[in-house]
């Protein structure tokens, strides 16, 4: 078994067993009809958008790394168009799927053809 | 148990899912293709698609890889990512009490953000088990979802094309998914809360290692305003 497979394996025990538990854990914690704590209800509610943003920023953060602001990276213009367009379109049209499609097409397009 | 009625209306139900699904996770295949050199691929993308079924721990998974992410790391984000899930068992226990277990263990283990939304619409046709229409929304969910990634990554490390840029699927829809928390004013100080965190200890750390530090600041400030935030919970 080479590293990366060996590194493959682990991820997928990892990732499966903690989802996993997350998702059993109504029932394993409360499948006797009890109610949870109330500071547990609070994190699981507040939890999930700061994740999300934390992830967004984090994104950005590594585009920006990768593609210093410069001419030669179209002074991260794709990202931001590409971000824009994302959030302008899901805010207008509501559709997850189209939002995304159109980001990344207009992303791959901007990357590949405009500064390559 | 399974009728004819009962899995044409989980199939009927379970439709639009089957467009986003294979189409996030054939983008998520691609790019997990594309990043990880690992002989027999694809069935990498096969079996993480399989066991931990989530969209974008699918998309983070490449970047773990291709990194070698410390597993201590990865276990931290994916109980971040995913902790939303621990909160929607809590709307089923009811209907899931009693059954088989091998029946409980499967529809807990599929309960995605999409199949979690089907089963509490409950589009149950009259005198059917409901029971029998989660267990095949989530059957056929689970299905579109590993079809996607495997066909992705067949297609990327089989098809040579220009995918530069691509990643930026992931960015798009972790943008989507905010966007659409955002619209329920409630979850903007939270946002924000997330936003500012990272931001904060990106001044402190590197980009390989400001995940964990911002999840433990993120968290120290949601509980220090957890008396503002809970209060207005309570009002909206």
């Amino acid at each position: 078994m080479n590293g990366m497979t060996l590194y493959l394996f682990q991820l997928v025990l990892v990732t499966t067993a903690v989802t996993l538990l997350l998702r059993a854990f109504p029932f394993i914690a409360f499948g006797r009809g009890n109610r949870p704590p109330e500071l547990i209800r609070y994190i699981g509610e507040v939890v999930s958008p700061a994740a999300i943003a934390m992830l967004v920023v984090y994104c950005y953060w590594a585009y920006f790394k990768a593609r210093p602001f410069s001419a030669a990276y179209g002074w991260n213009l794709p990202e931001i168009a590409a971000g824009v367009l994302v959030i302008a379109l899901h805010l207008w049209k509501r559709n997850a799927l189209l939002s995304i499609i159109a980001g990344v097409i207009l992303y791959m397009f901007l990357v590949q053809k405009v500064f390559p | 148990m399974f009728t004819r009625r009962v899995l044409k209306s989980a199939w009927l139900s379970s439709l639009p899912v089957l467009m986003g699904y294979l189409t996030m996770g054939f983008a998520a295949g691609v790019l997990f293709a594309g990043r990880i050199e690992a002989p027999a691929v694809s069935f990498w993308a096969f079996l993480t698609s399989a066991t931990s079924i989530s969209g974008a721990l699918q998309f983070l998974m490449s970047g773990w890889a291709q990194q070698r992410t410390p597993l201590l790391d990865v276990a931290l984000l994916t109980f971040c990512l995913n902790l939303r899930y621990a909160m929607y068992g809590f709307s089923l226990l009811e209907r899931f009490k009693g059954i088989p277990w091998w029946q409980k263990f499967y529809l807990i283990w599929t309960l995605t953000d999409e199949t979690y939304a089907l089963e509490v619409e409950n589009r149950t046709p009259a005198g059917e088990s409901s029971i029998a229409y989660c267990l095949a929304v989530a059957a056929f969910d689970h299905l579109y979802w590993v079809i996607g990634v495997t066909a992705g990554a067949l297609f990327g490390s089989g098809v040579r094309f220009d995918n530069r840029g691509i990643d930026f699927a992931m960015t798009a829809l972790f943008l989507v998914i905010l966007t659409d928390q955002c619209r329920e004013k409630r979850n903007r100080i939270p946002a924000f809360t997330g936003l500012g965190a990272t931001v904060v200890c990106g001044l402190f750390f590197s980009l390989e290692n400001v995940l964990i530090p911002s999840m433990v600041l993120m968290l120290i400030l949601l509980l220090l305003l957890r008396g503002k935030l809970a209060k207005k919970e309570t009002e909206a």
